[in-house]
């Protein structure tokens, strides 16, 4: 006992020596007494390299913890703990960054961009959440995301909306992941986090037309539940994919669905599917068929996909900094009387001649050329495999959560009358459940 | 039919969210060109009324390129420093004489017993009452650059910005001093001094008060060089002053207040003796933006009288 109070003791001596040693911020933002308004920007104030493998070793406990809760004990107070924590920590201490949805730019700007150097702790926070995923679904949807999180705990009317809705918004969130790649690929822009609807109320800081967003969001989450979630997360497009082919994925029931449809409504996602045994069996040749006819279209989509985008790729490529100062560059020397913005005035300050910028635009217009039509194919992909998806019948004998779209939030469970085998006495109780549906 | 018309308004919000962000991202994103990192000083330009206690009641346009100094003698006659001369003006702004100098003087003082102390950027000149040079004193040290003058009937004080230190001379030109050089143990912070504006006068307790403009404080020397009192004032507001080093001048008015002038916020005020903030004698709209080096000087009447080198003028300015 003495040995592990004297482990303990050292253990904290050395962490708050180690914190104390950490780099601190030399030159904080001046602070005025008044008048001057510091304007709000992307990224938050630097941490000191302790701090980020802090956060990452909170990612870890914490999805291990929500893990724990949802699969093991199948617990929604759990879940909801851990959300709470998550707005706390995730959103208001470490104000939102880095945050694993953000983190595909990073890593999408690493890939593409060999001079950018990627923090070891952003590759965790873009990683280990998918891994996670990968093991045990969607986990980090469920509590650990801080948009996720404020989204979940105002879900207070959720109604629920036509599949067919669903599926059609449901495909912004590739159009929006194709388009933040493009963009962080490109070095243009991250358009995540510019766009992030919850920063600046995790941050108290903001542009107002931000604060309007992130208000629409969570006005609109009151009655459709998580919408930045479910129709706008590029990061949750990826943990989707994954979460599909989980080794293990929370299920609505402990032990065997008895087909008492109580969960049928439970969800505020829409995320279960129903049971297809009534349905009648596939012809066989229709279905054939049908593969031959996919087939063909899903290379023409993503053809034609392609070949859309790419005309486009000059109006992709105008928000790109470098073609934006030549274009300026261009009306400027057309016409004497505009006055320099302050990025051509520093561009021409740095001696380097005009030709160079427009050889350089140029490149980067070429670039977009190429990323167009990946953009475009992509978008033309997602259209078809929506088209094959909705085309194909599945199988289902069982009330299940859709292993793509739940987001593990464990609500479903406390509707399932099924006792745990492991804890008998539940069934005692299961008779007198009266659970509150979903309108 | 209630969630219907929830859900469609909900559907349109999220479609206004994405149309909001695609325009945003491509139309508005980089419309606004300006720096919007600049640190915009116009809401501190603005002057309340209420604060001035002085006004001006006359000008002098002296016939100089430029103008470097000013000072009163205790006839309450006006020198300026110009071009390679001074000008000296009666009270009420008549010209009296002009005496001629080999190169340009930075400040100048008339001490009680008429002579004219010429501090000439890395030496000092001694006048007659008549502008006949009767003395000179080469700095005691290297890189020189003498920003102020003043000068008691047996004491002269140099103020030297270049080496960020106070000489104290006899009359006789000799080096009794060096007054101000950082000296922990006797409480001396030393001078801070990022821009040539390094401004000195003689107080009517015969107490030396420097301008410290790096530290925003005023300290006080006795003879020996001892700091005896000081004060300081950071603000962006009216009650101190801000910038890197300000005030640039300043002069005691007969009560013991000073007038002091800063840059950036181009202003004249006056400051207790204790070193509150009193009153305004001429706001930043009195200046061009950007006029640096606004000299003062004090008559008997407690008129100030100041200096504006890039309008060429000198203002004299009364207790309202």
């Amino acid at each position: 006992m003495s040995k592990k109070i004297t482990f303990i003791l050292i253990f904290v001596f050395f962490t708050i020596s180690f914190v104390q040693a950490s780099p601190v911020q030399r030159f904080p933002k001046p602070e005025f007494e008044y008048g001057h308004q510091q304007p709000p920007t992307i990224a938050p104030d630097a941490r000191s390299q302790f701090m980020e493998y802090l956060d990452v070793f909170v990612l870890l406990v914490s999805l291990s913890l929500i893990s724990w809760f949802i699969l093991k004990k199948r617990s929604r107070w759990g879940a909801l703990g851990m959300s709470v924590f998550s707005i706390v920590y995730f959103g208001f201490i470490k104000e939102g960054c880095v945050c694993s949805v953000g983190s595909v730019q990073n890593i999408a700007l690493a890939l593409f961009n060999p001079g950018y150097k990627i923090p070891i702790t952003v590759i965790a926070f873009f990683v280990i959440p998918l891994l996670f995923t990968l093991f045990f679904g969607r986990t980090f949807c469920a509590g650990i995301c801080p948009l996720g999180a404020i989204q979940d705990i105002i879900a207070f009317r959720p109604l629920k909306l036509k599949s067919w809705l669903q599926t059609v918004l449901g495909i912004i969130p590739y159009l929006y992941l194709g388009f933040a790649l493009l963009y962080a690929a490109t070095a243009t822009d991250f358009i995540i986090c510019r766009y992030d609807p919850f920063i600046g109320i995790y941050r108290f800081d903001a542009k107002f037309s931000m604060f309007v967003l992130g208000a629409t969001f969570l006005l609109v989450g009151v009655f459709v539940a998580r919408p930045y979630c479910r129709f706008f997360c590029p990061y949750g497009v990826l943990l989707n994919l994954v979460s599909r082919i989980s080794w293990k994925h929370m299920t609505i029931t402990p032990t065997t669905c008895i087909q008492c449809k109580l969960c049928e409504n439970s969800c505020p996602f829409g995320a279960i599917n129903e049971p297809t045994l009534d349905k009648k069996k596939e012809d066989r040749q229709i279905a054939v068929r049908r593969f031959i006819i996919l087939s063909f279209i899903l290379p023409l989509l993503i053809l034609a996909g392609g070949w859309v985008g790419s005309q486009f790729h000059e109006n992709l490529a105008s928000v790109h900094p470098r073609v934006q100062l030549a274009e300026e560059l261009m009306t400027f020397n057309e016409s004497s009387e505009l006055e320099p913005s302050l990025e051509l005035t520093t561009y021409k300050s740095l001696g380097k001649s005009e030709e160079d910028l427009y050889v350089e635009a140029a490149s980067i217009i070429r670039e977009f050329h190429v990323g167009a039509w990946i953009l475009g194919g992509f978008i033309g992909l997602v259209f078809g495999l929506s088209l094959a998806g909705l085309s194909i019948n599945k199988h289902r004998i069982d009330y299940e959560p859709d292993r793509g779209s739940c987001l593990s939030c464990a609500r479903c469970m406390d509707y399932c009358p099924m006792p745990e085998e492991e804890k008998p006495h539940r069934l005692l109780f299961a008779g007198f459940r009266k659970p509150v549906r979903f309108k | 039919m209630k969630q219907k018309i929830i859900i469609v308004s909900s559907v349109l919000l999220l479609l206004a969210a994405l149309f909001f962000i695609g325009r945003d991202f491509f139309y508005e994103k980089n419309k606004n060109k300006e720096n919007q990192y600049e640190y915009d000083l116009s809401n501190l330009k603005e002057t309340d009324s209420s604060q001035i206690c002085y006004r001006e009641v006359s000008r002098i346009l002296p016939e100089s390129d430029n103008l470097y100094a000013i000072a009163t003698d205790n006839k309450d006659r006006i020198y300026i420093a110009g071009n390679e001369k001074i000008l000296v003006y009666e009270s009420n702004g008549n010209l009296l004489e002009t005496i001629e100098l080999k190169e340009d003087a930075s400040a100048i003082k008339i001490s009680p017993d008429a002579k004219i102390y010429l501090a000439m950027n890395d030496h000092v000149e001694v006048l007659d009452s008549m502008g006949v040079l009767q003395d000179s004193w080469d700095s005691p040290n290297d890189k020189a650059i003498f920003t102020s003058i003043d000068a008691s009937e047996t004491d002269v004080f140099v103020a030297d910005a270049g080496n960020k230190i106070v000489y104290h001379y006899n009359t006789q030109g000799e080096l009794m001093n060096e007054i101000g050089r950082k000296d922990s143990l006797k409480g001396i912070p030393g001078f801070i001094i990022p821009s040539p504006f390094f401004d000195l006068a003689i107080g009517r307790d015969d107490e030396l008060w420097v301008v410290n403009s790096g530290r925003h404080a005023f300290e006080a020397y006795d003879f020996t060089g001892s700091l005896i009192s000081s004060w300081e004032r950071t603000s962006m507001s009216i009650e101190g002053f801000s910038g890197c080093c300000n005030p640039t001048h300043m002069a005691i008015l007969s009560n013991g207040s000073f007038v002091t002038s800063e840059k950036g916020l181009e202003r004249v005020k006056i400051h207790l003796p204790s070193g509150d903030y009193d009153c305004l004698v001429a706001g930043p709209e009195s200046f061009d933006e950007g006029t640096k080096g606004i000299d003062l000087a004090v008559d008997s009447k407690d008129r100030i009288i100041l200096l504006d080198p890039y309008n060429g003028n000198v203002r004299i300015y009364e207790k309202l």
